[in-house]
């Protein structure tokens, strides 16, 4: 056999190609933070209410999701429940709904924690003056909470980024899908999956920077 | 202006409140004593309905807490409360700490609850601060905010509980300060205090709790 050669073309040339799962990346990325954040909030706050059902539904679908391995819940998205419903989805649909849901539960906790870290004398002192349970929440609690889930989020966010890799199973062209493409062609499986580590690192690093800038810009408008 | 009839309020088993009566009458200012865990916070919490009350009676300006037709958002209003850790809302301005009460529950437009707002900040004498936000404030301009966050609800009633006890001493009388003035212009409060010459020297009536009931009401006749 013969000695190991490194192709540096072999990384740029790759590169046009890798951009297009690149793009997919982003698009599952971004919409299931989106929803994931939306339906986070919704059951992180449902987890906090003092009806004791509404609860118990946020609790089970954020103990059913963090219980169970995300591929699982991506097969059964795409392979599983067609079947039961009888009808098809794309696999665009399928990472988008997975992504959503998966961040969602831990998104949910995320909630939950930042508000329970809030002082109680800041719901007292916003019910003091005559505003609603709602009102606090939405004028006090909130945006207090929400700093403090910058961080957190922003590990999350992190996360799902990465995890859209799993996406290869149900045959979705994002990132490291297209590299598996590229390399059954070239064979180059170093230059290649070097390349795809290479871009990942640079979205996740990006993506950590930007939170670090918001978090500082927060900071200084209220004057820390 | 606020009655208070045989209140009893536990804790689990721990009866803290053993059956408290007491008016204040408008225009009223009554300082309330007691030892350490006598239940003068939770006596205050109750009027403001931030604890509920196990058995009893409560009316602030007419309305009786526990009916179920009172709104309770209207009767805080009316009674608002002034805490000892000031709980200012650390993400909002001085001035935005003034003026969501006075926005969010009387809907006052935002300039005229700027304007307001001001006029308030004035009283306190922090007309200067508007634009700071609390944690770049002293304890002692901390709890004047709260002050005139309280009052830009215009309620009958002030809830002080032991305002100046989080400050340093020489912060202690700039607080003070502000409530004698409260009191001559003839505003009604309540206020749990350690501070004797306070006391003295604006009290109507002194009020001594022990162990959740009142052991002792003195007339103030140097007031
Ligand atoms: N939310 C609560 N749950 C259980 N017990 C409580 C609660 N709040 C107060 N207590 C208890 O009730 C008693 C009275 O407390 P309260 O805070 O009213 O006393 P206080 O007179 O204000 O004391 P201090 O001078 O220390 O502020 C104490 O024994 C306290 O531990
Ligand atoms: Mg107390």
């Amino acid at each position: 056999m013969a000695s190991f050669d490194f192709a540096y073309h072999v990384m740029w040339e790759s590169v046009p190609v890798l951009m297009t799962g690149v793009k997919y990346t982003i698009i599952i990325t971004a919409g299931g933070l989106f929803f994931g954040f939306i339906l986070g909030t919704a059951s992180g706050l449902m987890k906090l209410s003092r009806n004791p059902v509404v609860q118990r539904i946020a609790g089970l679908y954020i103990e059913s999701i963090r219980g169970t391995p995300l591929m699982v819940q991506v097969m059964f998205l795409y392979f599983g429940l067609p079947l039961a419903l009888g009808m098809r989805i794309s696999p665009l649909t399928a990472s988008i709904v997975a992504i959503s849901a998966n961040s969602g539960a831990y998104i949910a906790e995320v909630v939950r924690g930042a508000v329970q870290s809030i002082e109680k004398g800041q719901v007292e002192a916003g019910r003091s003056i005559g505003l609603t349970r709602s009102q606090t929440m939405l004028y006090i609690i909130w945006p207090q909470a929400f700093r403090r889930m910058i961080p957190p989020l922003g590990n999350q966010f992190i996360i799902s980024l990465k995890d859209t890799s799993l996406l290869v199973v149900i045959g979705m062209g994002e990132l490291t899908r297209t590299g598996q493409e590229i390399i059954a062609e070239n064979f180059r499986a170093f230059e290649v999956w070097l390349t795809v580590a290479l871009i990942y690192l640079a979205m996740t690093r990006t993506l950590s920077y930007a939170l670090q800038r918001i978090e500082r810009r927060m900071s200084v408008s209220e004057g820390i | 202006m606020i009655r208070i009839e045989n209140v009893h309020k536990y804790f689990g088993a721990l009866e803290v409140l053993r059956g408290i009566d007491l008016h204040i009458k408008q225009g009223e200012v009554v300082v309330i004593v007691g030892p350490s865990g006598s239940g003068k916070s939770t006596l205050l919490r109750c009027i403001n309905k931030l604890e509920a009350i196990t058995s009893g009676r409560i009316e602030v300006d007419g309305y009786d807490l526990n009916d179920k037709n009172t709104d309770i958002n209207k009767v805080r209003t009316e009674a608002t409360m002034v805490f000892q850790q000031f709980n200012l809302f650390p993400h909002m301005t001085v001035l935005g700490n003034v003026i969501i009460g006075p926005i969010k529950v009387r809907g006052l437009s935002k300039a005229k609850a700027e304007a307001f707002g001001q006029e308030l900040l004035v009283k306190v004498d922090l007309a200067d601060k508007s634009d700071a936000y609390p944690r770049q404030l002293s304890g002692g301009q901390q709890q004047r905010v709260a002050i005139a966050r309280a009052l830009a609800l215009e309620p009958k009633v002030l809830l002080f509980d032991e305002p100046t006890s989080a400050l340093d001493p020489e912060l202690v009388g700039e607080v003070l300060e502000v409530m004698r003035n409260l009191a001559k212009e003839g505003m009604t409060m309540a206020v749990v205090s350690h501070e004797m010459g306070f006391a003295k020297e604006v009290a109507d009536r002194c009020i001594f709790i022990d162990e959740g009931v009142i052991m002792e009401e003195a007339p103030n006749h140097l007031g």
